[in-house]
């Protein structure tokens, strides 16, 4: 016998029973819909965090070639439409935002990759889960090196970033030099890599100092640096990280040649430290730097005309590269079967033939899924008509300005 | 003569100085109304804020100055609103979880909104010295770091001398010692918990301008500050001034001369091997009240 309270009860358990599962319906018919109509892409980054603003130019270049395809009318007379996940510039987000992509949204292929940490973790789940991977920025050798056969690479490792950098320092043979960098796989993995070039220019290394992703003081490792006086000092970091350590070195009057990568190059560190930036080195792609590759001009132009004069940055780049070379291989892989694997392997087979001119110059892929060649010049940060401007310095080819050795503070 | 012993001195004493105006409001605000404000360093993110708008408005000085006055005051308006509306109607529930779960959510909150209000972009703060350098016998340093040096010990002496010397400030430090006993001798507790929250989310406001100028603000600035200051907090004794003061300054010369000397790599993790160190030998902490 049911009291008259038990089955109002159970009433109601029933009601709320198929008002979920009639929400379940409405989700899993409207997600089926989306799929018959659209190409879903994952795009991983970080969009929220301590760099989200370089996170968000590389997602800007992104959708730069996302929007150019589109408004063609899409691939196969579908939409293509991107799917975000944010890594918040830790592996274990990354890795959850991955398997979101992957499962849930079930895209047929992941690009974008920021931090090297973040890249080494989720690269592993998209080799897991046999789903190709395409990686826009980060650098670390570590991640090419697993042998994986998904994970693929736009961007130019450790090494070739560096390599225009090296061919300079051959020539300029510095004596002594120290490191200072993010306590990360980005930075240890770079560093490894530069203490062997230095090694071999005969220098003697005399310190190696490390900071964490997020500190704000520095003035412990840059006061010991300066007891050092070392001739060149390597320093590898994100653009906020590399802002305070040139600003606290003006501070405690410490003067090096700076040579550093990325986090140096963004519009964003020019913003903040303006002219202290002066006499700073590094290996830069800087596509405003290659504007005579007709590609890269063109990638500029289109660039700043979406973004209301912005300025495009090696991010912007990188991730519009990133999306092309993704969209050309779905369309070289053919129309989506709608089996979901058959159409990931079929990337991941077009992704290997890849062979196109984009932002930063001809991507082709070598066995491991790196980019066989990588444009690298020599910057530097010099005086032109009282700004701060980046003047290539090396190759010749390429250069249109020459080396600058750095003065003290107070002569700036 | 520079000497690399007296520079990392040096270097931590004045970061340490600012790492004690950080945590005096967080300890003024646990030693009274027995909040952990989670939420502090999110307020000293909008000290800078505060900062930078008015540093675009008035250039050099003026501007700087100013802003330390519209920092505190605006930060300190801000506090009055969360004790008013979201802490006191907490504590009266008198469950200390959901108090601390409710500055938890508004740290997260504010970091938020700061992303959507001022955008992900670190800004800098202009400093008014121009990052001038000064070359000092033992040590060089920038004006601005001196500077700051002798605002925070002003500013911590203008809050000890009105802790001590005047009739409210009294009544916070009994309120603080036995609340009951306030509440019997005629102090209205209500009043003096949103004064010291007021006058903690001031300091806070206030460290976010001098912290702000040699560091970048971005809207999770605050992360650091929060963890140090509670760092500072624990080790000198939970609500204790005089800890916070010692504790601002073992962490930044132990910081500062670890770093040199033991290892860069654990110049994050000191601090905290420091705490446990202390709290293995003085559990309440080194200037901490026996807990009853």
């Amino acid at each position: 016998m049911h009291t008259a309270k038990e089955v109002i009860m159970n009433g109601k358990t029933i009601s709320c029973c198929l008002l979920f599962l009639a929400c379940v319906g409405l989700v899993s018919f409207s997600n089926n819909v989306n799929a018959a109509n659209t190409i879903d892409i994952g795009f991983t980054g970080p969009f929220t965090g301590p760099v989200a603003f370089n996170g968000g130019e590389m997602r800007k270049g992104a959708m730069l070639a996302v929007d150019e395809i589109n408004a063609k009318g899409g691939l196969f007379g579908m939409k293509v439409n991107v799917v975000f996940g944010d890594d918040e510039s830790q592996p274990q987000k990354g890795v959850a935002a991955v398997k979101k992509l992957i499962s849930r949204d079930k895209v047929i292929v992941v690009g974008g990759g920021y931090h090297s940490s973040v890249a080494i973790a989720t690269s592993e789940v998209c080799e897991r889960e046999k789903t190709p991977n395409v990686i826009a920025v980060a650098v670390s050798p570590t991640i090419m090196a697993k042998g994986y056969s998904y994970i693929f690479r736009t961007a130019p490792d450790a090494f070739q970033m560096t390599d225009g950098l090296f061919a300079w320092l051959a020539v300029r043979k510095p004596k002594t030099v120290a490191f200072l960098m993010e306590n990360s796989d980005y930075g240890r993995d770079s560093e490894k890599i530069w203490l062997a070039e230095a090694k071999k220019l005969g220098a003697s290394d005399l310190a190696h100092l490390y900071f964490q992703i997020g500190d704000a003081d520095f003035t412990t490792q840059i006061s010991k640096l300066k007891s050092l006086k070392p001739e060149v000092t390597f320093s590898i970091g994100s653009t906020t990280e590399e802002a305070l350590i040139t600003k606290q070195s003006k501070e405690l009057n410490y003067v090096t040649q700076w040579v550093g990568a990325g986090g140096h190059m963004t519009e964003e560190f020019f913003k903040m430290v303006g002219l202290d930036s002066l006499y700073i080195i590094a290996g830069s792609n800087e596509p405003t730097l290659a504007m005579k590759d007709p590609v890269t001009a063109a990638f500029v132009k289109a660039y700043t005309a979406k973004y209301d004069g912005a300025r495009a940055g090696v991010f912007s780049s990188q991730g519009y590269d990133n999306m092309v070379v993704i969209l050309d291989a779905i369309k070289r892989a053919g129309k989506p079967s709608g089996d979901l694997q058959k159409d990931r392997d079929a990337i991941r087979g077009a992704l290997t033939k890849t062979s196109l001119n984009a932002s930063q110059g001809l991507i082709q892929f070598d066995k491991t899924g790196q980019i066989t060649k990588a444009r690298s010049m020599a910057v530097q940060v010099q005086k032109v008509q009282g700004k701060a401007q980046l003047v290539v310095i090396y190759p010749t080819e390429l250069a249109n300005g020459v080396y600058q050795p750095p003065v003290p503070w107070s002569e700036r | 003569m520079e000497s690399l012993f007296l520079q990392q001195i040096a270097n931590g004493l004045i970061i340490g100085s600012i790492y004690c105006l950080m945590a005096v409001g967080l300890t003024m605000i646990f030693g009274v109304m027995k909040i952990s404000n989670f939420a502090h360093g999110d307020f000293l993110m909008l000290g800078s804020y505060f900062a930078i708008y008015t540093t675009l408005c008035l250039t050099g000085w003026v501007g700087w100055i100013s802003a330390m006055f519209i920092a505190a005051v605006g930060v300190g308006i801000i506090g009055f609103l969360a004790e008013r509306w979201l802490f006191r109607p907490m504590m009266l529930r008198n469950a200390d979880i959901d108090v601390l779960m409710l500055s938890i959510g508004l740290s997260i909150f504010i970091a938020n909104a700061a992303h959507v209000l001022f955008g992900s972009s670190p800004k800098m703060l202009t400093d008014p010295f121009r990052s001038q350098n000064i070359d000092l016998f033992f040590f060089s340093t920038s004006l601005i770091r001196i500077f700051s040096f002798f605002l925070s010990v002003l500013a911590i002496i203008v809050l000890q001398v009105f802790l001590t010397r005047t009739k409210t400030g009294t009544a916070i430090r009994a309120t603080s010692q036995n609340r009951n006993a306030s509440m019997l001798m005629g102090i209205d507790t209500g009043l003096i918990f949103g004064l010291t929250f007021v006058i903690g989310s001031a300091f806070a406001g206030l460290s976010g301008v001098l912290y702000g100028t040699i560091v970048t603000i971005t809207p999770t600035m605050g992360g650091l500050p929060t963890l140090k200051a509670f760092a500072i907090t624990i080790m000198g004794g939970m609500g204790s001034i005089k800890g916070a003061i010692y504790g601002g300054l073992i962490l930044g010369i132990a910081e500062a001369l670890g770093g040199n000397y033991i290892s860069m790599d654990y110049k994050n993790a000191i601090g905290f091997i420091i705490i446990i160190v202390i709290l293995l030998f003085m559990p309440e902490g080194l200037f901490g009240r026996k807990g009853r």
